[in-house]
């Protein structure tokens, strides 16, 4: 079971050859392997009272008596907080759709109604942890139940029952979403295949670490400081400062480790409320800790999604023509980022693959489970899942070559830039020589001998193929493809790089990394330009607000940071080394800037190496002795840039335009064996390519690969959030959710190539979201397991081994949600 | 309800320092290390006991932390990972998962270490099917296993 | 996560242990803490009053007897039947010890813990049914023993009454024994297992199908037979999130014929 990657730990070379592309070992390391990470539970302060939740036992239910007066009165409760004073402190939340879902109002704990199990509906504070917990059990909440809408595909029956009546429904959103001529492409097609559903399960990535925050009141000047793993300040303070009624500069957000997110700590921002309210009624730091239960209860299910009606138009010889589908988006109660997922999958419209004429009709509607909210891969993932399936369900029922199909389909490097039907530019890539290399690595040209080996011990053997896109860098002006009125669009993130006083290269990122190496990578770019090592750049941990150092949409989400993060630290860098090397032109008595050279720590004049101005030389005359420069010298050596992906508003009539700047690829390929008497299956082999542009770190960025391939295993295999019908969370902790560990995970090859990209200032694809196509060839792979023993299809994102065994019990089931004419 | 306490004193040694308290029969260890003796090292990622991040040694026995009362410790010599290095050197295992990556968040590292150290103390040259299994209690979300494997076979053969 | 107020002793003698727990009817009895912790955490029950037998140093060890008896202490750790040489006399006991959880748990879970718990998707349960353990369990009028098929009666409801202790655990010696489950990944959360003995009689447990393990005794381990046993034993299993009920009555017919075939091929080997 051993591992073979193409990335093996490398003594760091020599400077000419520079930084970027090496394997530089992380900075962060030394404190974490230490212990000495700090993270949001790390942080105390005196006097700070412990919040516990009080959550809602019913899925719908009103709220018809809250009595906390019992808890208060406990030794040593400082205090409580409930809907109705949150209702009468602050406004409900800033809702990205337009009408009917625009329309609900959100708060930060349930307000005469709770809508799933597990929504919070009273805080309570105390002196210990346990005491917290205790009091909360003394919290008096009567409820009347109402019935249940779990089944998203009975949200919008005349009898269901409403969430929001402030909606009028259960529909939150819809939009039609269509391009090129589909009449003509089912005219012409030779064959028309249908697959009446597919869905796409509801999971998360379950980063480690839970949310939390410890939150402190200055009374004085009326400012927070929040001290948190939310992993999307830029979201939460627009969400937060209006809801509160306060300006963003009242709200500092204090990050520094955080122990994954994957997506799961974006919407945190309504707890945060809770918290910011109890430090100023109860005049002392309020900590959260957030339990297991309580996330998998109440915090960022994945977009689930079924795809309905779906039709495929395709010639005799495998080319795909077009599609159209009807996809059903489950939000749970309420729309925190959503309806943005409705938009977001557009970003990847076709796909790998060439067809041009679409249609997508897509609606979001309300259930009585938890909020979704993004998670890797971010409504993406769900939609290129689905273009999958219709590729390997298609050459399943046309008796095709999966491989063929997809080499047949995929879009050719000649083509890059490619615009895709609705005005998406594929930047650059070359899939088809990444499927050749994940199937040389998974030896697929061995597969018909093990497929035969593993019968004669009883076992089913597959193979599948995932092949999925990873759009980084958001256009957010997508927004206003669900609603026209907002006014959002673009992107940006933030650096600045300085020379401190003695000359210490000092960096600020406006990103809340959760393990992907900012500091280290930071340090790289930098080191580059300013011709140190990495090992003399300081880049300070985390992200603060008084840093100054963001802007709208800082955060780490969204595979941007090595575009939006490290184009701004170039941006930054560079404007310092300009600034150094006017500084040294004016010391040097006018020598040209173009004369000037940065080397060894410090600037001096090319092919006179006497005439060298230290860093720390140029530090100490800016901060300390400026005395005597010329007037005109504009220079500060503390540099700030702003760096903005060049994007256009989309057209919102025709939903055109480019919604992201960059496209890396994964392909996966997965072998599996199944046990036929059971379902039981394993995987036996695996193999992921990635193609995330250039590659500043790549023992980084590999491991996002290894760490996104792991999670989609667990997806594929095990991990779902299943409800029962009276909308109870079946596995709201790790005992039922199965986390795959150590002895879960196949053999595994991976490999890169690189296709840098031709719009991002260092040619860096942002990556970390294309794991999803473990899903993808997790599905396959179980689809050619069973081909001859029923050819079930696979119509699920999730096969746990009872599916499987169905499928082979019961294959008529599947069976009968495709037809081809 | 004679012998029965609701608190009791405890004297526990970790890291080679002997603290002294007064804990809540109800607290769990983990709650003391993080909590009374602000060793925040050691993690907590579940509340069912399955995902190690709270791993330490107990009297050199390899336990998960949130499992155990720290009224159970009394008496006891833990190990947690702030033991592990000696005024910030990293030992050749700490140093073995930086050089192969086998930490990005770094919150199941503490749990890692501890266990990848109860197996090397037990068996200096395990198989890499020894080394999965002895990180079996051990979740981690962001490097999906391989590297951390590799990282501790590596450790052995300093 | 954070426990109920409870009161705590720790007696050195399974005499002090026994008036503890007679003293306190809400008291219980704390071992390995690998399940009963995790309960507390939840608040899905919470003792009064906890007795940490931890600090018996009697209720530990294992004994091989002249007769090839294994006896267990109930407080030996699945780690610790998993070093021992003496259990090797049954080596089904390390084997299947091996299969629970983690390192971690191993470390701390004891058998006593185990059957006393009686999880439906306990291992040890319907592995001592399978080999015909014997159960020692003290209370005021001394110490009885219980055949294993005798002690089990429901989740967490075994002939350990309140006030009682369960001290050990006798196991024939012998060899043809088989084990088979499916789990959630390796050893994760037990969806369905099977525990089989072949030694002249042939006996098949299966384990996660009732609150009891079921015992069958299909005469031959012909895997035709012990279908029809595990047929006619008229299973109606739980349905829950891993398996609905008709998929683990037929889970159960596949691991029962993988014990009893394990178990027989290990009986007849020299």
């Amino acid at each position: 079971m051993s591992s073979s990657t193409t990335v093996a730990p490398s003594p760091v070379q020599a400077p000419q050859k520079g930084w970027a592309g090496q394997s530089v070992p992380r900075k962060e390391d030394k404190r974490l392997l230490q212990g000495e990470g700090v993270f949001v539970d790390d942080v105390k302060r005196h006097g700070m009272g412990y919040v516990h939740f009080v959550r809602s036992p019913y899925a719908h239910a009103h709220i018809t008596r809250i009595d906390v007066s019992e808890a208060e009165a406990v030794e040593g409760v400082y205090g409580t907080l409930t809907g109705e004073e949150v209702a009468a402190l602050t406004d409900p939340f800033f809702q990205i759709a337009g009408a009917p879902g625009g329309q609900i109002k959100d708060y930060s704990l349930a307000v005469g109604k709770v809508r799933y199990v597990g929504e919070a509906v009273v805080a309570v504070v105390a002196e210990t942890r346990e005491l917290a917990r205790d009091a909360s059990e003394l919290v008096e909440v009567d409820y009347e139940p109402l019935p249940a809408l779990v089944d998203a595909r009975k949200a919008l029956d005349a009898d269901a029952p409403v969430l929001h009546d402030d909606a009028g429904g259960n529909l939150m959103w819809h939009g039609s979403y269509e391009w090129g001529d589909l009449d003509a492409a089912f005219a012409e097609a030779d064959r028309v295949v249908r697959i009446e559903e597919l869905h796409f399960h509801r999971f998360n990535s379950t980063p480690l670490e839970c949310d939390g925050a410890l939150v402190e009141y200055n009374r004085g000047v009326g400012q927070w400081t929040i001290h948190t793993n939310n992993q999307f300040p830029g979201f939460a303070a627009i969400m937060m400062g209006p809801a509160m009624r306060v300006g963003l500069d009242r709200l500092r957000f204090v990050t520094q480790d955080i122990g994954g997110g994957f997506g799961n700590k974006i919407t945190s921002h309504p707890q945060l409320v809770v918290c910011c309210l109890l430090a100023r009624k109860l005049g002392r730091p309020i900590q959260w800790t957030e339990w297991r239960t309580d996330f998998h209860l109440s915090m960022s299910h994945g977009n689930e999604r079924w795809f309905h009606d779906t039709e495929v138009a395709v010639r005799s010889d495998g080319t795909l023509l077009g599609f159209r589908t009807k996809a059903l988006d489950d939000a749970g109660a309420w729309l925190r980022y959503e309806p943005l997922g409705g938009v977001i999958w557009a970003q990847v419209t076709p796909g790998m693959y060439r067809w041009r004429h679409i249609r997508v009709d897509f609606t979001q509607v309300a259930t009585n489970k938890a909020p979704v909210s993004p998670n890797r891969g971010y409504s993406r993932m769900q939609h290129l899942w689905f273009t999958e399936r219709v590729i390997d369900i298609v050459a399943h029922e046309l008796g095709l070559d999966p491989v063929e199909v997809r080499k047949r389909n995929y879009i050719r490097a000649e083509e890059m830039p490619y615009e895709t039907p609705n005005g998406c530019v594929y930047d650059s890539g070359d899939y088809a020589r990444m499927l050749d290399l994940a199937l040389e690595l998974v030896g697929h040209g061995e597969i018909e001998t093990r497929r035969a080996e593993a019968a004669a011990r009883g076992r089913l053997l597959g193979v599948g193929i995932g092949s999925t896109l990873d759009s980084g860098t958001n256009n957010f002006g997508q927004s206003r493809l669900i609603n026209p009125e907002l006014q959002f669009s673009g992107n940006n993130e933030v650096a600045t790089v300085k020379l401190d006083i003695f000359g210490e290269i000092v960096v600020t990122l406006g990103t809340t990394p959760q393990g992907q190496g900012h500091e280290t990578t930071a340090a790289q770019v930098v080191a580059d330009i300013l011709r140190c090592s990495p090992d003399d750049v300081h880049v300070r941990a985390g992200h603060d607000s008084y840093w100054n150092s963001h802007a709208g949409f800082s955060g780490t989400y969204a595979s941007q940071f090595a575009v939006t993060g490290l184009s701004a630290v170039k941006g930054a860098t560079e404007m310092l080394a300009g600034e150094i090397k006017r500084l040294a032109s004016a010391v040097f008595g006018g020598v040209p800037v173009e004369a000037l050279e940065l080397a060894d720590g410090g600037v001096r004049i090319k092919g006179s190496p006497e005439a060298f101005l230290p860093f720390m030389a140029c530090g100490a005359i800016v901060n300390a002795n400026n005395a005597g420069l010329p007037e005109d010298l504009d220079v500060t050596l503390n540099c700030r840039y702003v760096y903005r992906p060049p994007f256009q508003v989309p057209d919102v009539e025709r939903k055109f335009g480019n919604l992201t700047l960059t496209y890396a690829a994964q392909i996966h390929a997965a072998v599996i064996e199944v046990d036929p008497e059971t379902g039981w299956y394993e995987l036996v082999d695996y193999a992921a390519v990635d193609d995330c542009g250039s590659r500043i770190n790549p023992q980084i960025v590999e491991g996002q690969v290894m760490g996104a391939t792991a999670q989609a295993i667990g997806a594929a295999m095990h991990e779902v959030f299943e409800y029962d019908e009276d909308g109870n969370l079946l596995t709201p902790n790790f005992y039922d959710y199965h986390v795959p560990h150590a002895l879960d995970m196949p053999p595994l090859a991976t490999g890169a190539i690189e296709s840098p990209s031709p719009f991002t200032p260092l040619g860096t694809k942002g990556m970390g979201e294309g794991g999803g196509a473990g899903i993808h060839a997790v599905c396959a792979a179980v689809q050619d397991a069973l081909r001859g023993h029923g050819d079930a299809i696979v119509w699920d994102s999730c096969n746990p081994y009872r599916r499987v065994w169905e499928m082979l019990e019961h294959p008529e089931r599947s069976r009968a949600l495709v037809s081809v004419t | 309800m004679s012998g029965f306490a609701s608190s009791l004193p405890v004297s526990v040694t970790v890291n080679g320092t002997t603290y002294e308290r007064e804990v809540e029969a109800r607290k769990l260890l983990i709650h003391f290390l993080r909590d009374d003796l602000d060793l925040t090292g050691s993690h907590v990622g579940c509340d069912t006991g399955n995902c190690g991040a709270c791993s330490v040694l107990l009297d050199g026995t390899l336990v998960k932390s949130c499992m155990l009362l720290a009224v159970q410790a009394d008496g006891a010599s833990i190990e947690t990972v702030e033991g592990l290095s000696e005024d910030g050197e990293l030992t050749a295992l700490q140093q073995s998962f930086s050089d192969h990556h086998a930490l990005q968040c770094g919150y199941c590292t503490p749990g890692m270490l501890m266990s990848a150290t109860a197996l090397l103390r037990a068996n200096p040259s395990p198989s890499e099917a020894e080394i999965r299994k002895a990180l079996q209690g051990n979740l981690c979300r962001c490097t999906g296993y391989w590297n951390i494997v590799e990282a501790v076979k590596a450790a052995t053969d300093a | 996560m954070l426990l109920r107020e409870v009161v705590y002793a720790k007696p050195v003698s399974i005499a002090e242990a026994l008036d503890l727990l007679a003293a306190n009817e809400g008291a219980r009895a704390l071992a390995g803490g690998q399940t009963l912790v995790n309960v507390m955490k939840a608040r899905a029950a919470s003792p009064d009053a906890l007795v940490d037998l931890n600090g018996i140093e009697k209720l530990r060890g294992i004994d091989l007897g002249a007769d090839g008896t294994l006896t267990i202490g109930a407080m030996t750790t699945y780690a610790e039947i998993m070093a021992s040489a003496e259990a090797k006399a049954r080596p089904i006991l390390g084997e299947v010890c091996a299969q629970i959880a983690d390192v971690q748990v191993r470390n701390r879970g004891t058998i006593g813990g185990n059957l006393c718990s009686n999880d439906p998707t306990n291992h040890l349960p319907p592995l001592m049914v399978a080999v015909e353990a014997r159960m020692t369990v003290a209370g005021w009028e001394g110490e009885r023993t219980v055949p294993a098929g005798e002690f089990f009666f429901g989740v967490y409801l075994t002939a350990v009454g309140p006030g009682e202790l369960l001290l050990r655990v006798e196991v024939p010696a012998g060899k043809g024994d088989g084990f088979a489950a499916v789990t959630l990944g390796a050893d994760g959360t037990c969806i369905v297992n099977a525990a089989a003995s072949v030694d002249g009689d042939v006996r098949v447990a299966l384990g996660c199908v009732d609150a009891v393990p079921v015992l069958l005794r299909p005469g031959s381990a012909d895997a035709e037979a012990v279908r029809a046993a595990v047929r006619a034993a008229g299973l109606d299993p739980p349905d829950d999130v891993h398996a609905t009920a008709e998929y683990r009555a037929h889970l159960a017919e596949v691991v029962a014929v993988r014990a009893a075939a394990e178990a027989a091929e290990r009986a007849a080997a020299p």
